[in-house]
């Protein structure tokens, strides 16, 4: 069976949720059955008793088969991501925890030095650690080496649609690791997910496409169909590329004989 | 009811909180509403865990966090 092995961890959907930016938390939960996404991030927050709704833990872990991945979002040094993983730990007693430190939020792009030393302190110490990181292949070995289980180069910048603007890139970190490849951020369409599975990801992970869309059930099931899709592609073999026509049908042997 | 002289403050989440001297993390937990299940709880940024709660007091000044799982990508 083709599975997404991520430490002793296996699943047999290759779509990750985020959980952010849906219109509320029954349209998000929806959207999680309708994906039949097994790995689901979430992220640390101030308990408000105002807002209690924004609890996810309860409803997500009600959902069989959900795994939960806190993320480190908020953090901006590895010292800080460590602490914000050690306490998604002891709440949802997950070893999965997405490693994301981005200290500008005009970009969000990702810390490669802090992310690197926060992954390499939580490998050690046994998390199942997802590095979000910019589409670096210097970058996604030495996480590779120092324990990670998967490193999850950005397609593009975070909630910007803008789809596999780094493609070269990910093929290139694709082509080098040893570890599961997974596109987080800036995809827009299933067509995008399908494309970076074709590449040869071993999963992506999709939050604002489905959550802002119009429909974000139906956007799941969507990409969750070009997750698949994509994947079984890759698995089939792609042809290669021609720079010229190369016929299908024969061109000889059939005005000569009339 | 006692007076205000008698309470003390923590900081809860970056806010000022009164409690009754010898107040638990449980009776926190129980004034803010939370059945503690869903939620981290770090005083001085240590992590209390569940089977500390019932016990764990808290002091004037204490620090007090209380964490959950919200939405994020």
């Amino acid at each position: 069976m083709d599975v997404l092995q991520l430490g002793s961890y296996t699943f047999s959907s290759r779509l990750i949720l985020g959980t952010g930016k849906f219109s509320n938390s029954r349209v998000m939960l929806d959207a999680v059955r309708a994906s039949g996404a097994q790995l689901v991030t979430v992220a640390l927050r101030r308990f408000n008793r105002e807002q209690l709704e924004d609890d996810l833990f309860g409803p997500l872990s009600a959902i069989e088969g959900i795994t939960l991945m806190p993320n480190t979002s908020g953090a901006s040094t590895a010292a800080e991501a460590v602490r914000a993983a050690h306490i998604a730990c002891e709440l949802s007693g997950s070893p999965f925890i997405k490693v994301e430190i981005h200290p500008n939020p005009q970009h969000l792009m990702p810390d490669p030095i802090e992310t690197f030393e926060a992954s390499r302190i939580l490998a050690k110490e046994g998390f199942l650690v997802m590095p979000y990181i910019a589409a670096d292949p210097v970058l996604a070995k030495r996480l590779e080496e120092v324990g990670c289980a998967s490193v999850m180069p950005l397609g593009s910048a975070i909630g910007s649609g803008q789809g596999l603007a780094t493609s070269e890139m990910l093929n290139i970190i694709i082509r080098e690791s040893g570890i599961p490849v997974i596109v987080d951020a800036g995809l827009r369409s299933p067509s995008e997910a399908a494309l970076a599975m074709e590449m040869g990801c071993e999963a992506v992970l999709v939050n604002s496409a489905i959550a802002v869309a119009g429909n974000p059930s139906e956007m799941a099931e969507a990409f969750a169909e070009a997750v698949a899709a994509g994947r079984k592609a890759f698995r089939a073999g792609l042809m290669q590329k021609s720079g010229s026509a190369v016929a299908t049908s024969p061109l000889t042997s059939f005005l000569g004989t009339l | 009811m006692k007076e205000m002289s008698q309470m003390i403050t923590i900081e809860l989440n970056g806010q000022q909180q009164p409690l009754s001297p010898g107040s638990t993390v449980n009776d926190l937990l129980a004034i803010v509403g939370s059945d503690g299940k869903s939620v981290a709880v770090l005083v001085n940024d240590r992590i209390i865990r569940p089977e500390n709660r019932a016990t764990h007091q808290l002091q004037e000044g204490n620090r007090v966090e209380l964490l959950i799982f919200a939405g994020g990508g």
